[in-house]
């Protein structure tokens, strides 16, 4: 064995556990993390962990939480830790995809701004009137125009959060052009394409991932506050923000059915943020020290 | 100065000309006939060829344009198609509740929030600073109508402190106004206050490492003057920008808000005009709701100029 | 000699074995270790040494203003007109700072406020401690200015300092510092950062004002030229310590201690004006500046020395008068003082 591969040796060993111990080191990414997998494990496991959350039983009408209904029963008999169990596929679906698709598209539309001018002026004034409407009223008014069902909740969310990730993008995208190797790679006769995805791509990435929590989070809001001002996933799809909506007529009656969905939903955006602020801190030392 | 306000001005324009041609565009980018749409499911053939009249949805596309952007600029937002009533005169019925929930949310959160970030920032480590991390950190995460609820359980139904809904107007007396939007300005504003505490203490311990910092302790000032004159003074540009930013957030809470505490304002009315489809008034409160966006990003903007002398004109 | 030095009257500052530690995650760091030093009224004594030497944390500490959490005065005395300061709370510390002891610093860009005019920042100064009305202060701003000879006062006091160049920022420090008609001066690096030309004039305006006002200073900086033109008294520090202290003649006619003479070596000769007209650093002595968080049982200077022996690096050289008012801490001064001045 030669020393410089006895050398590069424990480097690359921290790399391949990397992932691992600094999720260990890091206690608001562990915490997170952990509080993320109770739940996704919930969503899965919802056929065998609840009854059905549909079931209408009026004998059991707005029972308090007891040993037979962990967190009660709302006005129709069903059970609230049911509803709350599938209710989490719902919150999960919703974080992730938007967070996904938002990520792909923002990416996509920024490189494509900050390479190409005349695109650029086009584009930036349509993101910039985007972001003047409020989001959850940008979502509504799309929702409204069509039958509501869960992709177009979705699409709803991921329209207002787009303009957020093509700045961000754009922004990495122009700084890195003032870079003298830009420069120098243009002049060596690189093709932008290849300039976006070698020098640009590796840059972007980390704030992007931050980013992309924090949309997650904040579409796990929204549709929650869409679905609660009727807005949202159809009623019959027992989401958190519907338990909250149906919840509200008998709230002084069963305040549980609104407090203990609410309080879930606060903790996964919670565990969201922190998840965000961990790799923030990790990835972005820059923004980092900013926030 | 003046000819950086009016290019700032200037810049507000094509925002302004996007989202009104986006509203307009919204409505006749719907799959199938908005006039159906509008009409519901049970409307009859009469009624929906009714509405296509009174909308003007049987002109040609430019012609209908015209008629919607000239209305705009007469300050005419169209009538309701369920009350009949002029969509201007909808909202200023509506203004004050909204106004009054918004000025005191933004009231009693930067008036905490900054100097509650303040004080960690001085303090950084210590445990007020670290209570005041963690609110900011939970507080973020709250949904307003989840802060909302757990507020009227606690002070209206069970301490029986204040109102549990609705709201008082200020023809009705000052303090009963007030008393009714203590509630729903705390729950408003707690993800608000979060965001301004944490900026304002991220902001300020940069601004407390610098040297003029040294400089103004090396003169002896007493703490208050360096942390609020000579620090905050510095901090102040993206606390500025994030009350600016917050402010968005605010007007999508509005509508959460005035459907939790059954506020009879802007954000109800969005609410029921959604719910019914009444198309004119949803498309007159997206404009009025990013007009005020804009104009707020405008002061943003203006204001900096005041917080640093070192920003060009 | 400077008239204005009386070297019967009782010194106005005196430090006596201080120690500043700071506190990392590394260890304790000995930033200052066991240093003593008296300065008179209206004199002007030096502290060179390298960075990292302790030379400005030594400046920082008898004004308390090292960061508490970063590290403190850990012991030793520092007497001002024989009131003992390490006692006095952080109230009675503000009253002094700016007001009878006064810092001015090395980064005139970044030492004041931006956003603050410099009218204002001169201002608040003798409002604070000289209970001056604020037009009284505004004035005072002016007439300071007008002190440090900056053209046409009465307009620049409303200006900011982005609208200044560096050395007229740094005449805007000296007019903050000497607004309250302080005792003492303390001036770290003062002209580290400026242009050659513009360093001799602001070195001549201190020198100047000093006659005027008879302000003692001390003058830290790693620059031994300008300790030759304004010191009267030199403290050379390395390593957190003392190592020598002489008048400045006598420093420079006889240079006791390896670590002096490496200094002298490393000064540049006047044709070596550099780039950006920046004197460089003293990184001519080979070796670097040993670790203050372990230090070895000898002389912290041994590793980097011509002369060392073995008593050197096992024993660490007490500092003893060598001459008429000349101390150092070297074993071997007899052996350095045979070898004459390159």
């Amino acid at each position: 064995m030669s020393a410089a591969s006895i050398a590069l040796e424990p480097a690359a060993g921290r790399a391949s556990s990397g992932l691992w111990s600094e999720i260990r080191r890091n206690p608001t990414i562990f915490l997170g993390c952990a509080i993320l997998l109770v739940l996704a494990a919930c969503a899965i496991l919802a056929p065998w962990i609840a009854a059905d959350p549909l079931k209408h039983a009026p004998v059991n009408r707005l029972k308090a939480p007891s040993a037979e209904f962990w967190f009660g029963t709302d006005q129709f008999g069903r059970d609230i830790y049911s509803r709350i169990v599938y209710g989490a596929r719902v919150s999960l679906i919703v974080g992730l995809s938007v967070a996904a698709i938002s990520s792909v598209l923002g990416l996509t539309i920024g490189l494509l701004c900050g390479f190409y001018r005349w695109f650029d002026g086009i584009v930036m004034r349509i993101m910039d009137g985007i972001m003047a409407i409020p989001s959850i009223l940008l979502a509504i008014a799309l929702i409204t125009l069509v039958h509501p069902s869960l992709t177009v909740v979705i699409i709803a969310i991921i329209i207002p959060e787009v303009p957020r990730i093509v700045r961000l993008v754009r922004s990495v995208v122009l700084s890195i052009r003032e870079q003298p190797y830009i420069d120098g790679a243009v002049a060596g006769g690189t093709k932008a394409p290849r300039l976006l995805v070698r020098h640009v791509l590796p840059n972007a990435v980390a704030p992007l991932i931050v980013q992309a929590t924090y949309v997650c989070a904040s579409a796990i809001i929204t549709e929650a506050g869409l679905s609660f001002l009727g807005a949202g996933v159809p009623p019959e799809i027992p989401s958190w923000g519907n338990i909250i909506a149906q919840g509200r007529v008998f709230f002084q009656l069963t305040p549980w059915v609104i407090l203990i969905p609410g309080v879930f939903l606060a903790l996964t955006v919670l565990a969201v943020n922190m998840l965000g602020d961990g790799l923030r801190d990790r990835l972005d030392p820059r923004l980092a020290r900013r926030m | 100065m003046s000819a950086y306000i009016l290019r700032r001005l200037l810049a507000t324009f094509p925002v302004m000309a996007v989202v009104a041609i986006f509203v307009f565009v919204l409505l006749r980018l719907a799959p199938g006939d908005p006039a159906a749409l509008i009409a519901g499911d049970d409307a009859t053939a009469a009624d929906i060829a009714n509405i296509r009249t009174r909308l003007g949805l049987d002109l040609p596309i430019w012609h209908q344009f015209v008629i919607w952007i000239g209305g705009i600029l007469q300050g005419d937002l169209g009538v309701s198609i369920f009350s009949n009533l002029p969509v201007t005169r909808l909202i200023a019925q509506r203004l004050e509740p909204t106004l009054m929930l918004a000025l005191a949310t933004l009231i009693v959160a930067v008036s905490l929030a900054v100097p509650l970030g303040v004080l960690a920032a001085w303090k950084a480590k210590s445990l007020v600073d670290r209570i005041v991390m963690g609110f900011s950190v939970m507080g973020f995460a709250v949904p307003v109508f989840l802060a909302g609820y757990v507020l009227i359980y606690i002070f209206a139904i069970q301490l029986r402190w204040l109102p549990v809904q609705g709201y008082k107007p200020l023809a009705d007396g000052f303090w009963a106004s007030i008393q009714s939007l203590v509630l729903p300005a705390i729950a408003l504003g707690t993800a608000y206050m979060a965001l301004i505490a944490r900026i304002t203490r991220a902001s300020m311990l940069e601004v407390l490492s610098q040297d003029y910092i040294r400089t103004a302790n090396s003169k002896g000032l007493a703490t208050e003057r360096v942390l609020l004159l000579h620090a905050l003074k510095n901090a102040a540009v993206p606390i500025v920008t994030i009350i600016g930013i917050g402010i968005a957030l605010l007007i999508s809470g509005v509508v959460i808000t005035e459907t939790v505490f059954n506020i009879p304002g802007l954000g109800r009315l969005t609410v029921d005009a959604v719910l019914k489809r009444d198309y004119p008034i949803v498309q007159g409160l997206i404009l009025v709701f990013a007009m005020t966006k804009v104009f707020i990003n405008l002061m943003v903007d203006i204001s900096y100029a005041f917080l640093d002398p070192r920003i060009r004109y | 000699m400077n008239a204005v030095t009386d070297q019967l009257a009782p010194p106005i500052l005196e430090v006596e074995d201080l120690r500043t530690h700071f506190f990392t995650r590394d260890g304790v760091v000995r930033a200052v270790n066991g240093v003593s030093f008296s300065l008179r009224p209206g004199e002007t004594l030096g502290i060179v040494g390298e960075s990292g030497c302790g030379k400005s944390v030594t400046a920082l500490s008898i004004l308390r203003l090292i960061p508490r959490d970063l590290g403190r005065v850990v012991g030793g005395s520092i007497r001002f007109e024989g009131r003992e300061l390490t006692g006095l709370d952080e109230q009675e510390m503000r009253g002094l700072r700016g007001h009878r002891i006064s810092m001015i610093f090395q980064e005139p860009m970044t030492s004041l406020n931006p956003v603050l005019t410099i009218g204002l920042q001169i201002a608040e100064n003798v409002q604070r401690h000289l209970g001056l009305s604020k037009k009284a202060a505004w004035d005072r701003a002016v007439e300071m200015l007008s002190l440090v000879k900056i053209a046409d006062p009465h307009r620049r006091v409303h200006e900011y300092p982005h609208q200044l160049s560096g050395g007229m920022r740094q005449r805007v420090m000296i007019a903050m510092a000497l607004s309250c008609d302080p005792q003492i001066l303390i001036a770290d690096e003062p002209t580290t950062a400026l242009d050659v030309t513009i360093q001799a004039q602001i070195l001549d305006l201190m020198l100047e004002l000093k006659e005027k006002l008879g302000t003692a200073i001390i003058m830290i900086t790693h620059d031994l030229g300008v300790v030759a033109e304004t010191c009267q008294q030199v403290i050379v520090m390395y390593a957190g310590r003392k190592v020598e202290e002489a008048p400045v003649e006598e420093l420079f006619d006889r240079p006791m201690h390896p670590y002096t003479r490496g200094l002298m070596a490393a000064v540049p000769r006047l044709d070596g004006r550099l780039e950006g007209g920046v004197r460089p650093r003293l990184q001519e002595i080979p070796g670097i500046v040993p670790s203050l968080t372990a230090p070895l049982p000898g002389c912290p200077f041994e590793p980097r020395c011509a002369f060392s022996t073995e008593q050197c690096a096992r024993h660490m050289p007490p500092l003893e008068r060598r001459g008429a008012a000349h101390d150092a801490a070297c074993f071997e001064v007899d052996r350095v003082l045979e070898k004459s001045l390159v």
